[in-house]
């Protein structure tokens, strides 16, 4: 018999207290405030506090936000998926290994020292822009790594390791007898991918879109280092409401702030169920 | 056959010049007496290392960042390792609960967690704003999933329950049983969690820069504040970024082994 389970109740709470207090303190009561602030006045609960963030600039900074997720989330997920197959096809063990360890590794390179570094390989005086420039390319002025396209560029190199990192389990679920089932039965190789593979994946790929997608959106300081506040993003414009360099209106960056977590919740939430169905094809 | 064979080594060439380029050029970058006219530097020399790890502010910011990284893992392992064992073992009703304390991070914009901790700090009667044990509290809550999935990973893989009752059969307390049996048994679990944390924290810059910001500098705020005027002392830095990251990386690859699946890693962005 198991001394101390009749203390379950007391003791239990004693154990989980500090955990649940600081999650409390640190997590929920600083985003409940922002949730209470967005939606109240002085004279009390209202909505308005939204139609006033939206002007026009913070609807062209949600554009921005959500477009620079979806198009490094989409780029992401078909790049990571085409580089883990090969990576996972690859018939040497060490290739295998050592590029799954770069992913690993690249997946936590991230935020300043990247931005700075994409700075210095394809900034005006970037290497490889010299480079280019010695072969007769010029990537300047219509190309600039100060801007958006710069930035999706930037945010890919953490995209592409994450989706590798995450599709990698799923690819190594399609069992060869699937596809020498579907071979037998007659099926070409563009029909195997289409009919067999891709829907055992879809579960899968569009999970890993959805982190992805909020792994961009919630990214500031790689847009920060890279661009400053040319880019206007609705982290930047958050940032930048905090450190007061803006108009001093507290419930303005509380409503953009709460808009911006109900897109990561959503996010989050549906990568969760996508990730636990129970239904899902592979383990 | 051959085609396809092709295709593979161009994808994964093209995919290691990708991640390898920007790092490569960087560590060139620092290295080199000049690199901005040329398609190849105008000679090495060391001038820029010695410049920017000479200064005071340098040791200081990176003191800074290693403290507070320090801090951060230890009060991590201290808040979670006690709680994902007792309720794996003893609570699993508060399971849920704690998942989804340790879930919410991801879902939460660094930008988003600091304007919150600024709006309700702000309104309560405690020394918290704009001080090192803030921005502490703000990063264990920014790193919790990394401290709490591979902590659960470690309980279930060790099979705690016969442990528990092994140990507690032989007289041990729930103190005694915690540190002395179960500790031991998932420490690689507690290790790669203090890891992963360790190097998200330290190159970690958005809540450094919005909660304290000038007053306590951190080493990505020295560095952000080099990219603006001296771009070859800045590539130095960025590359001590780099070779953190890299040792903490690769140091969780040796301990978890292969064949584990993919790992959280949402990294400081």
């Amino acid at each position: 018999m198991i001394r101390g389970r009749r203390r379950v109740g007391w003791g239990a709470w004693l154990v989980l207290g500090p955990f649940f207090v600081f999650g409390v303190a640190f997590e929920v009561l600083p985003i409940l405030t922002l949730v209470r602030s967005s939606f109240s006045t002085e004279d009390g609960w209202t909505l308005a506090n939204f139609g006033r963030a939206f002007t026009p600039m913070m609807i062209a900074s949600f554009r921005n936000s959500l477009q620079l997720s979806a198009v490094t989330a989409f780029l992401g997920v078909v790049g990571g998926t085409v580089v883990a197959y090969a990576i996972v096809t690859a018939r040497r063990r060490f290739v295998r290994d050592a590029l799954t360890a770069l992913a690993d590794v690249t997946a936590n390179f991230g935020g300043a020292p990247l931005a700075f570094a994409f700075i210095i390989t394809l900034g005006s005086t970037g290497v490889v822009t010299l480079l280019l420039k010695a072969v007769g390319v010029s990537l300047y002025p219509s190309f600039r790594i100060y801007s958006v396209s710069g930035l999706t560029i930037a945010y890919l190199y953490f995209q592409l390791p994450l989706m590798i990192l995450l599709i990698v389990p799923a690819l190594l679920g399609l069992r060869q007898e699937w596809r020498e089932a579907a071979t037998n039965l007659g099926a070409t190789r563009a029909q195997y991918w289409l009919r067999v593979a891709l829907p055992i994946l879809a579960p899968s790929l569009l999970g890993s879109f959805l982190l992805l997608f909020a792994n961009a959106f919630g990214a500031y300081a790689t847009a920060w280092t890279l661009t400053g506040p040319d880019v206007n993003l609705v982290t930047v414009q958050i940032a930048a409401l905090v450190r007061g360099e803006v108009q001093l209106d507290p419930t303005l960056a509380d409503a953009l702030a709460l808009v911006s977590l109900g897109v990561m919740t959503a996010c989050v939430v549906g990568y969760r169920w996508l990730a636990t169905r129970p239904w899902r094809a592979t383990p | 056959m051959k085609g396809r064979a092709a295709w593979r080594i161009l994808m994964l060439g093209l995919f290691l010049a990708f991640m390898l380029g920007p790092i490569l050029a960087t560590v060139l970058f620092s290295v080199s007496i000049r690199w901005d006219r040329t398609i190849w530097p105008e000679g090495f020399t060391l001038r820029w290392w010695q410049a920017v790890t000479a200064r005071s502010a340098f040791q200081d910011t990176l003191l800074n960042s290693l403290a507070v990284a320090a801090a951060t893992v230890a009060v991590s392992v201290a808040l979670v390792t006690p709680t994902a064992y007792w309720a794996h073992l003893r609570a699993p009703r508060a399971k849920p609960w704690i998942e989804f304390l340790a879930i919410v991070p991801f879902g939460l914009p660094g930008v988003v967690l600091a304007l919150g901790l600024i709006r309700f700090y702000s309104g309560v009667p405690l020394p918290l704003i704009n001080t090192p044990a803030i921005l502490v509290a703000a990063y264990v809550v920014l790193t919790l999933p990394f401290m709490y999935r591979p902590l659960v990973s470690a309980l279930e893989a060790v099979d705690a329950r016969t442990l528990t009752e092994a140990a507690q059969s032989l007289g041990a307390d729930e103190w005694q049983t915690l540190v002395r049996a179960i500790l031991p048994n998932i420490l690689p679990g507690v290790v790669n969690g203090s890891l992963l944390v360790f190097s998200t924290v330290f190159a970690e810059f958005t809540l450094a820069n919005l909660l304290i910001g000038t007053r306590f500098k951190t080493f990505p705020i020295y560095l952000v504040e080099f990219t603006r005027f001296d771009a070859r002392q800045a590539s130095a830095l960025a590359v001590i970024s780099f070779l953190v990251a890299w040792l903490a990386s690769v140091f969780i690859i040796w301990l978890v082994g292969r064949g584990e699946g993919p790992r959280e890693t949402l990294a400081a962005r």
